[in-house]
């Protein structure tokens, strides 16, 4: 029994060592499939898709400014032709907007060096369907139409699914957007997504659009400032955005917090009034 | 346990001896194979000393992006992404240069990041991590008698409150809500700048690189 039990244990660590031989090779086919990824070729346009494409070119601003198809899709210096441009291409036009986009947590991770943001990553609820998006600047923009009307809100819709976000659609602000009809770039009226989370700034007598995302979320008050208050007044929004239940409404209804900060201000302006009367 | 069975395996049966070398041998290859293979596939979360604040966590595995071998964080690491949001710092060095407010700095090394802001050091949710009640260093004051209107207020309520920002206070200070005051809640105009496109050409041109898209070269 003692003997056959042995022979046993010594057929045991032999499987073992095997099973760790196994471990080890599948690790090392891993390491390199992951250094040296099979490449993915690009797929040729049909006839149809090209046409398609043209037609929302030739109405495009693109067009109008003499933006080409090789301004995009061909390389400056050796006259490549370029499959898929990149945030890169964007760049060397709008300077400001990818700039900022980098800086902020659509675009950090492609500053970084790292893979480009997707859904997946993301600690907020998103669309089960849009987790594999790669975040770039034609994940949000149809680069070919450049109309900006879908970039001021279906496009975030299409991957965010939290309450603030899904909540937009039944709100004031949707309805002035809605109201607007679609021109070919949301107008001073309107108020989308991109509206707060994408501000318009002006600087230098220039308008751009701040693609940093993370810009205006903290602290709150800097939405107040740079956005709120192109329409609304200082205690009108800071009752609305400091009103968590309220901000994941959407603004549905009026603000009904009334910030302590207020009544002190306005204690400290009567004590200034009455010191000036005397 | 799994060191106190060999030792007892050891004492009673020798053949076991052999077998636990090969199986401590096998634990540092592995986990040398581990630590060398999370280098090369770049999986370095694996040394993250703790949990990295909300925004920079989406890029923690790029440890060269704040982090030069083992040197201390530098301002300029934060600069470089954020000038923006410092750009009317309330807090910045050109306050704190001045001799009026230099000896502060003694209390709070105000004029580097990393005095206030400490990264992987959870403590709660805003920006990179810091302690509520760091305004309490220089200005426990306000609190204590010396601001009527504020005496036996939090610790950390100067911002957790909604009122008070260390760094762009430009929105929400004093003198900037005074100046609002008292406002209807919708202004009579929305005053939001207007982007304008302008136009070269007056019709597009023909499309060029047609031959290009239908070979798919790339």
């Amino acid at each position: 029994m003692k003997k056959r039990a042995g022979v046993q244990r010594r057929g045991g660590a032999e499987v073992k060592k095997e099973k760790i031989f196994v471990c080890l090779l599948c690790f090392f086919l891993l390491l390199v499939f992951n250094l040296f990824p099979v490449p993915v070729l690009a797929g040729e346009v049909s006839q149809s898709e090209l046409d398609e494409i043209n037609n929302l070119w030739r109405n495009s601003a693109h067009a109008l400014a003499d933006v080409n198809c090789s301004s995009c899709h061909q390389n400056e210096e050796t006259k490549k032709f370029v499959a898929k441009p990149t945030h890169e291409s964007c760049q060397s036009c709008h300077e400001d907007s990818v700039d900022t986009f980098l800086l902020g947590k659509h675009g950090i991770r492609i500053l970084e060096g790292l893979s480009p943001l997707t859904p997946a990553m993301a600690h907020i609820p998103m669309k089960e369907s849009a987790m594999d998006k790669q975040m770039n600047c034609n994940t949000c923009h149809n680069v070919h139409s450049v109309n900006t009307y879908p970039a001021a809100v279906d496009s975030c819709l299409t991957c965010h699914n939290d309450t603030h976000s899904l909540n937009y659609q039944d709100s004031k602000h949707a309805q002035i957007f809605a109201d607007a009809g679609s021109l070919p770039r949301p107008n001073e009226e309107s108020v989308t997504c991109a509206t707060c989370h994408l501000p318009r700034q002006k600087i230098n007598q220039t308008t751009l659009v701040n693609h940093n995302n993370t810009y205006t979320l903290l602290p709150r008050d800097r939405m107040v400032k740079e956005v709120c208050m192109h329409c609304h007044s200082v205690e009108y929004a800071y009752n609305s955005i400091f009103d968590d239940e309220l901000v994941e409404a959407n603004f549905a209804r009026p603000p009904t917090l009334k910030l302590e900060t207020f009544e002190l201000v306005r204690a400290l302006e009567k004590k200034r009034s009455s010191k000036v009367n005397k | 346990m799994g060191k106190m069975g060999s030792n007892l395996g050891r004492s009673f049966k020798p053949a076991k001896l052999l077998q636990s070398k090969f199986v401590i041998i096998g634990i540092m290859i592995l986990v040398l194979t581990w630590l060398s293979g999370a280098i090369a596939l770049d999986k370095r979360s694996v040394f993250l000393p703790g949990e990295t604040s909300e925004g920079h966590v989406l890029f923690e595995v790029s440890c060269n992006s704040c982090h030069e071998s083992f040197k201390p964080i530098t301002n300029e690491t934060c600069t470089r992404c954020h000038e923006a949001e410092l750009a009317t710092d309330a807090h910045g060095a050109k306050k704190f240069r001045d001799p009026r407010w230099a000896e502060l700095r003694e209390n709070l090394d105000v004029m580097t990041c990393t005095a206030c802001h400490e990264e992987h050091v959870h403590m709660f949710g805003r920006g990179v991590h810091l302690k509520p009640d760091l305004c309490m260093a220089c200005h426990e004051g306000v609190i204590q008698g010396d601001l009527a209107s504020h005496n036996g207020f939090a610790a950390d309520g100067c911002w957790t409150a909604g009122c008070h920002n260390f760094h762009d206070h430009s929105g929400i200070s004093t003198g900037f809500l005074r100046q609002n005051l008292d406002k209807p809640d919708m202004l009579p105009k929305p005053v939001l700048p207007k982007l304008t496109v302008t136009a070269e050409l007056d019709t597009p041109p023909e499309p060029d690189l047609s031959k290009e898209f239908l070979e798919g070269k790339s």
